[in-house]
């Protein structure tokens, strides 16, 4: 069922936390809202789940209003970053729940009631916890009883609250390709929130990428990493060098955008630190610096280095460092493959740039 | 292994200082409670066993014990659901005046008991804001058991409600939250996932209220009148005989209450036991993974 929201607004006192948000998710779409905590992504998702109201706007489902229906109207799955799995119920009680609580005309009977909880249980390869306390799990399998007890009652649409979030590295990895898998499998819209952006980019068919109550960008996951619509976007994806262009004339010219349009104006050049080369000679529009540091980073060789009295983060293939054999205080020059300038100083940049 | 016991030995207190401690601890608990719970006793039985059995088997007695009783049973639900509304409001919403909510529930315990019995006398007495509306509608509060119930309500208002606050606020709402997401009613939502996640706190709470509610004398005796058969509970059963040198029947009405006093006490601490157990299967260390 596809999701609908219009001009979405919310306040808490002063602080804005969403600010007129639009945003259609069609049916069967897994939708990622990704941003730094305090962006509104949660309460944008508690919204669409009708945990929390919007001061104004409307959430649509498959069409029909649903602003102000409430969450047990909803059929909306939720899945809690803590999971949330009711502690004094066993796992099978944690997954019938929604059955159960259903209006008796309607309910079904204890041996369907069985059989569906074990088919979820099944479908989520954890039946054989059936009898266990939530306590007595790991969080993988936690998170996974939760999201097999949001399942159980059908739900319209899937919300997923930073699910992975309180995993640990190698289990979050794995969760979230079955949860990847799951969908493909289900098909059911599904909305989830992360901070993450690897997470986001990884499992998401769509990224909606939002900063300080507004989204900033709605895209595939190569759109948002390869064509970022806004310095944050760029920043929030992945490492990058920011360079002030008055600085660096030189590389505003090689990017897209004509530099004549930023002349006069405070214009800022991105360049992702595996989109620069490394070259022994000054070759044309290359930009001289000396090697500060090289740190051998898994596959990667992380070089920073320094131009005037700025740092830059350059990462290379292990073959091109060998290739290139890099030593502390050696002189090289830079030259980029992809730059983008953007005009207009943005303050978020300096509140929240990983750039230099 | 010999390392690890060198640091046990390191952190652990002196002989001498264990010894101390442990000697202040009994010795307190011996005199100031042990002992005084045996001397009721003592008292109690010193004429003997029949003795006992006719001070209790006074009409007086009995209507004290029938009293203290009655107390309890309507004051126990009114603090059930205040407190559980109070922690409720508290741990799950967010309003103006919370704070002030929080403290004022705590009122009871900082003021004098005494002064609560005034209180209330000047609210509800004859002389007092609503007597003369309550006297022309031949209404009795003060003086008789609507009164008694009205301040040991006040007195024991604290109970259930402090123990859950801190209990549901530890506990959060995302589980209701989920169970309202699952298309729980409110009712359900409190009766499944809510009630269960908070039952033994409750009931703790509710004894404590309940040791306290028997137990009462200063706000009770200002607006109880002292009537004897009438509008005397057992606290004041007792001061009456004593001060009527009464021994054996103070101290038989006396062992009574003790006597209430210890089966709240086990009731306590088999609570303590549950809630303890539970915590500990919450708790419970995960079986090795297989994934």
């Amino acid at each position: 069922m596809s999701i609908e929201i219009r001009a979405i607004g919310k306040r808490f006192g002063s602080f804005v936390a969403l600010e007129d948000i639009n945003l259609h998710i069609p049916s069967g779409e897994l939708v990622a809202l990704l941003g730094p905590s305090g962006c509104g992504k949660t309460t944008l998702l508690r919204i669409i789940a009708g945990m929390e109201s919007a001061d104004h706007g409307q959430v649509l489902f498959g069409g029909e209003e649903a602003t102000h229906l409430p969450a047990r109207d909803r059929k909306v799955g939720f899945v809690f970053q803590h999971y949330a799995l009711f502690r004094h119920m066993s796992v099978f009680e944690n997954v019938a729940f929604g059955l159960r609580v259903k209006p008796r005309r309607v309910r079904p009977t204890e041996a369907e009631i069985r059989r569906r909880v074990m088919e979820l249980l099944d479908l989520v390869q954890l039946d054989w916890l059936a009898d266990r306390y939530p306590s007595q799990l790991s969080g993988g399998q936690r998170q996974r009883i939760a999201l097999a007890r949001a399942l159980a009652v059908e739900p319209r649409v899937l919300l997923l609250d930073e699910p992975f979030g309180a995993l640990d590295t190698r289990v979050r990895k794995e969760l979230r390709r079955w949860l990847r898998r799951l969908h493909d499998e289900m098909h059911i819209s599904s909305v989830f929130v992360t901070h993450d952006q690897e997470e986001a980019l990884e499992v998401a068919d769509r990224v909606v990428v939002m900063n300080r109550g507004r989204i900033e960008q709605i895209g595939s996951p190569d759109e948002v990493y390869s064509a970022p619509a806004s310095p944050f976007v760029y920043q929030f994806l992945g490492n990058v060098n920011v360079f002030h262009s008055r600085v660096h004339g030189a590389w505003a010219e090689i990017g897209r955008e004509s530099p004549a349009a930023y002349a006069s104006a405070e214009a800022m050049a991105f360049v992702r630190p595996h989109d620069i080369d490394i070259e022994r000679q000054p070759v044309v529009g290359s930009l001289e610096a000396r090697v500060q540091d090289v740190h051998l980073i898994g596959p990667l060789v992380r070089v920073e280095l320094a131009h005037a009295t700025e740092l830059i983060e350059v990462e290379l293939t292990r073959e091109r460092a060998a290739l290139l054999s890099l030593v502390r205080g050696q002189q090289v020059w830079l030259k980029p493959r992809q730059v983008r300038v953007f005009a207009l100083p943005e303050t978020t940049l300096e509140d929240e740039g990983s750039g230099i | 292994m010999s390392g690890a016991a060198a640091v046990k030995r390191a952190l652990a207190e002196p002989r001498w200082v264990r010894v101390l401690l442990l000697g202040v601890g009994l010795g307190f608990l011996f005199f100031f409670l042990a002992l005084p719970l045996l001397a009721v006793f003592g008292e109690a039985f010193a004429t003997g066993w029949t003795a006992y059995a006719k001070a209790l088997d006074d009409p007086e007695a009995l209507s004290a014990i029938g009293l203290t009783l009655s107390v309890a049973l309507f004051v126990l639900p009114g603090n059930l659901v205040f407190g559980l509304a109070a922690a409720w409001a508290i741990a799950k919403f967010d309003f103006r005046g919370k704070s002030l909510l929080i403290t004022l529930i705590d009122l009871p315990f900082a003021v004098s008991p005494v002064v609560v019995g005034l209180v209330f006398l000047l609210i509800f007495g004859a002389q007092g804001l609503f007597g003369p509306w309550l006297a022309a509608h031949e209404i009795k509060v003060v003086f008789a058991l609507p009164g008694m119930i009205i301040v040991t309500m006040f007195i024991t208002c604290p109970f259930v409600a402090r123990e859950l606050i801190p209990l549901m606020q530890a506990q959060g709402k995302e589980e209701e939250e989920a169970a309202l997401s699952l298309g729980a009613t409110g009712w359900q939502m409190f009766r499944r996932v809510t009630l269960p996640n908070i039952k033994w706190g409750l009931m703790y709470g509710v004894i404590l209220a309940n040791a306290r509610a028997m137990g009462e004398f200063g706000a009770v005796s200002v607006v109880s009148g002292h009537i004897r058969g009438q509008t005397n509970t057992l606290p004041l059963h007792v001061e009456i005989l004593y001060n009527e040198y009464n021994a054996v029947g103070a101290f038989a009405s006396a062992s009574v209450l003790a006597l209430l006093a210890l089966v709240t006490l086990l009731a306590k601490t088999i609570v303590e036991w549950r809630m303890r157990r539970e915590t500990l299967m919450l708790k419970a260390e995960l079986p090795p993974e297989k994934n």
